[in-house]
């Protein structure tokens, strides 16, 4: 009798570093330790805009305990980083750009000493005029590059929007805004770097791409790639914000010179002063609907405030632009989307690229032209919805895994069956629908990913990936896959993760890619190597290979089972020969670039689908909105751990119920934790969540991502529920208890 | 100025200890930095998101909120003492089963809140549980698997 191995693709397997966590024993970067440590501290700009005269620091560099300081002066290499424009000084040079700009470090015996010397370097600036609107940004003779304020456009066109509005029976016309949202990862940034046994400046940080970590640093430093290693830590979180290089170049630079280990822990306040926000775009829709429902034209502008620095504003702009239709078939669409320089904090990725934004809109217009239409918001929604053939904005033809439709239908059903939800007296009650498609990869440009998979001399599996697990989960994802693959149980992998010295490039854990492209690359990894083995045995038992299988670690017959050897055997055999077992894997996604001018090509290669449904009550005397059930069902392709992606709804529906109703980042006046509220336990809604799994046939197993689209549908869903409960609708996120009371005093006095 | 040292004598996870101790560190500070327990977290540094949650006889606090000379001749529990591997606490057995962990950064002041709730009442219903750990912040998993797994304990379930 075999045993049957646990862990294959399709199971609720506990992860595979949960154990560590549970007792206390993970090393986050903070918790790292080391013989001799010195502590940074970086002192930060107190001005939004202004010429940097002089930085002396002198005085400084006599405070008791203080090893040295550094500035701009002292980056051997380029002096500008950014994962896809290069404009954000390690240390600001000739300006500062907003308020929390780095300027210097110091380096001292104890974190203290460190925090007095940065209190005694003086810096000289002349102010400039700062800029705080986007829009202002595009009118004003202010530079805050030299390029100028306009970071990226992307435009779209297909078909005739105005011969669209003029086949419309009824043209809807609004303004949608969202806020500055700040990710709160438990964790603050965090690194330590040492000069490791091999001679390599080594940063094992906070991070959700070691590999661009070490892309940069290599830079910065002007030193070969081989002098350099980059080690993702345990990740407290990070939800786009630890793509961007935190402490990684300014330890590198601090270890450079003086070849002991060191250590940047920021503080709360410092990772909310110094790191990067959600983008707040203003989105103008005007859609176009016959008589029937059918959609017939959407022209859509989208400006957006980036900030100080670019980070990854592009992406977002452009990402904002792709899915501003929302998940609907419209002939005729124009999209102008442009992203600003503005001297506020920077602005980068967050969970979901500009699409929760662009949700907000879209399924706001989708409610007003149902209920001008007088059509139930879930038929609008079914009768545009994707579907097989579709096309998009972009003119891409979606041939495989749309669940749109059946999402929809499984979150009416489920609603139907559920209890209505009764007002109880002075409190008003919604309901509210949202839908969302999600692009799984990087918009039209390539993002492979690479990973490696290994068989030593005692048939012992090991899997190398350089995908950073921040929490999502990706770890036991892809160890699942390997499993699977492999014919060999959880328990038996080995992996190592996220180690430039070790693992190949997996590209970023960002665009809810890594189950997709990464699971790709480790199924074609294992593959190769299950292939490896198969030769091997099939070699000594004289056995032709297509007649072999792999199972249970076993190598058994295809005709009847029988085991014929085990991995163990296979593998002592096949090294004293001095053959070794590992094989590569490589994966990216088939994507095009999209047209500069009219944006149309295929963006990614496919998509996740959505749909939730909120039940709201609201306290019309105080603005007060409690969130009772979300319905949330998701179309994944194939959920390779049904535990982590109902992990994944319950974490977005989170998220989504702060961007909808608590989360605003207002820069200079959000500091810390107690000015900015994410929601507790207590403000998170009853979810029901619904896995729907339309394969697909490019993805490991049938399978897409949930990351992102997880939280997208969410204040879009609550936002509709709001209008319905309050016969007022509300245009600017968060729909904050003052924007409530405001909608309910409208309502009251029309 | 030198730093006043004072003399604390307490029991940590078990065991006594008696120590000099900087006279104005926090209870954070003497887990992790002096005695080197680094399984409770450093969140925020104002008692807002409960990373850093320990039991002081027995009742979840924010150590960075107290002061540690506080601790003397009392008794602390932070998450290296509830259980060990092959010999797990129930609620750390209950957290790997019901998925409750993702990045892990809330997890030991969570499950710190979660044992205070369950060693006064063993069977809380969903509403106390959610009491319980409404000081503990967590950005990753929205709650549900955490209170699942915190319930499952509550009514004997066997995984």
């Amino acid at each position: 009798m075999t045993m049957v191995v646990k862990g294959k693709v399709g199971e609720s397997i506990p992860r595979v570093d949960a154990l560590d966590k549970v007792l206390g024993k993970a090393r986050f970067a903070a918790d790292l330790k080391m013989e001799g440590l010195l502590y940074m501290k970086v002192l930060r700009s107190d001005r939004p805009h202004a010429r940097i005269k002089d930085i002396r620091t002198e005085k400084a560099e006599q405070m008791p305990g203080v090893v040295r300081i550094f500035t701009h002066k002292d980056i051997p290499g380029k002096n500008r980083t950014g994962i896809i424009n290069k404009d954000h000084p390690v240390l600001a040079d000739e300006k500062v750009r907003f308020i929390g700009d780095a300027i210097a470090l110091a380096v001292a015996h104890t974190e203290k000493q460190a925090e007095q010397a940065i209190g005694e370097i003086r810096v000289e600036y002349e102010d400039l005029p700062p800029i705080f609107d986007p829009q202002e940004a595009l009118r004003s003779a202010t530079l805050i590059h030299e390029k100028g304020n306009l970071l990226y456009e992307r435009d779209i066109t297909k078909g005739d929007v105005e011969q669209g509005f003029a086949e419309s029976d009824i043209v809807i016309q609004r303004t949608y805004l969202t806020s500055m949202v700040e990710h709160t990862y438990l964790e603050p940034d965090a690194g330590v770097a040492w000069i490791d046994d091999e001679g390599r400046i080594t940063v094992c940080a906070s991070t959700q791409n070691p590999h661009y970590d070490h892309h940069e640093i290599v830079t910065s430093l002007a030193l070969d790639p081989s002098q350099v290693r980059s080690i993702q830590a345990t990740t407290g979180g990070g939800f786009g914000s630890k793509l961007d290089v935190t402490v990684q170049c300014f330890l590198a630079l601090a270890v450079y010179y003086l070849r002991r280990p060191v250590r940047l822990v920021y503080t709360r306040e410092e990772a909310y002063l110094a790191t990067a926000k959600r983008h707040p775009l203003i989105m103008k829709y005007r859609t176009g609907v016959h008589r029937d429902g059918r959609l017939m034209a959407m022209d859509i502008d989208i400006l957006g405030d980036t900030g100080a620095y670019g980070s990854y504003g592009i992406a977002v702009a452009g990402r904002a632009a792709v899915h501003a239709t929302g998940p609907y078939r419209v002939p005729n669409v124009l999209v102008r989307s442009r992203m600003a320089y503005t001297n506020h904090p920077f602005c980068g990725a967050m969970r979901g690229f500009g699409v929760p934004q662009v949700a907000f809109a879209h399924e706001s217009q989708m409610d007003i032209l149902a209920e001008e239409l007088g059509m139930d918001p879930f038929e609008i929604r079914l009768l545009n919805a994707f579907d097989r053939g579709s096309e998009t904005a972009t003119g891409q033809i979606l041939k495989e895994s749309v669940g749109m439709r059946e999402c929809l239908r499984r979150v009416r059903k489920q609603r139907d069956e559920m209890q209505k939800v009764s007002a109880i007296p002075g409190k008003l009650v919604g309901m509210g629908i949202g839908a969302m498609w999600y692009g799984i990869g990087n918009t039209g440009v390539k993002n492979p990913s690479s990973a490696c998979a290994e068989l030593d001399h005692e048939g012992r599996f090991t899997l190398y990936t350089g995908a950073a697990d921040i929490g999502q989960g990706s770890s036991t994802v892809l160890s699942q896959i390997a499993a699977s693959e492999m014919g060999i149980g959880i328990e038996d992998i080995r992996l190592i993760r996220g180690d430039t010295a070790l693992t190949p490039d997996a590209g970023a854990t960002s665009a809810s890619r890594q189950t997709y492209i990464s699971g790709n690359a480790v199924r074609e990894a294992t593959g190769n190597l299950r292939k490896s083995v198969l030769a091997e045995a099939s070699r000594f038992l004289e056995i032709p290979p297509q007649e072999l299988t792999m199972e249970d670690g076993l190598v058994k017959s295809m005709k009847d089972g029988e085991i014929l050897t085990t991995l163990e055997e296979v593998t002592a055999r096949s090294y004293s020969e001095g053959k070794q077992l590992r094989a590569e894997g490589f994966f990216d996604p088939p994507t095009t670039n999209l047209n500069p001018e009219t944006g149309q090509g295929i963006p990614y290669a496919t998509y996740a689908f959505a749909c939730h449904v909120a039940d709201v009550q609201v306290d019309p005397n105080t603005g007060e909105v409690d969130v009772l059930r979300v319905v949330a069902a998701h179309d994944v392709g194939k959920a390779v751990n049904p535990s982590n992606v109902v992990g994944q709804i319950a974490s977005g529906v989170a998220m989504g119920t702060g961007f909808a109703l608590m989360e605003e980042f207002v820069p200079g006046q959000t500091r810390s934790m107690r000015q900015y509220l994410i929601p507790t336990v207590k403000d998170v809604p009853v979810v029901i969540p619904i896995i729907v799994e339309d394969p697909e046939p490019t993805g490991p197993f049938g399978a897409k991502g949930v990351g992102e689209p997880a939280l997208i549908p969410t204040a879009p869903a609550i936002l509709n529920a709001l209008a319905q409960a309050l016969g007022e609708r509300i245009y600017h996120l968060p729909a904050s208890l003052e924007r409530v009371l405001k909608a309910c005093r409208r309502e009251g006095s029309s | 100025m030198p730093v006043q040292k004072i003399r604390v004598r307490f029991r940590m996870n078990g065991q006594e200890h008696e120590q000099e101790i900087p006279s104005n560190i926090t209870l954070l500070e003497l887990i992790r930095d002096e005695l080197g327990l680094t399984g409770t977290k450093e969140g925020c540094e104002i008692g807002e998101c409960g990373a850093c949650t320990v039991l002081l006889d027995g009742k979840p606090v924010y150590a960075c909120l107290i002061l540690a000379p506080k601790v003397d001749g009392r008794e602390v529990i932070t998450i290296e003492g509830i259980g060990e591997e092959g010999k797990l606490h129930p609620l750390q057995e209950a957290f790997l089963t019901h998925g409750a962990v993702q990045c892990g950064f809330c997890t030991p002041g969570m499950l710190l809140s979660a044992k205070a709730l369950l060693d006064k009442n063993s069977h809380p219903s969903r509403e106390e549980i959610e009491e319980a750990i409404s000081g503990n912040l967590c950005r990753c998993t929205g709650y549900l698997q955490i209170v699942n797994a915190i319930e499952a304990i509550r009514s004997g379930e066997k995984e």
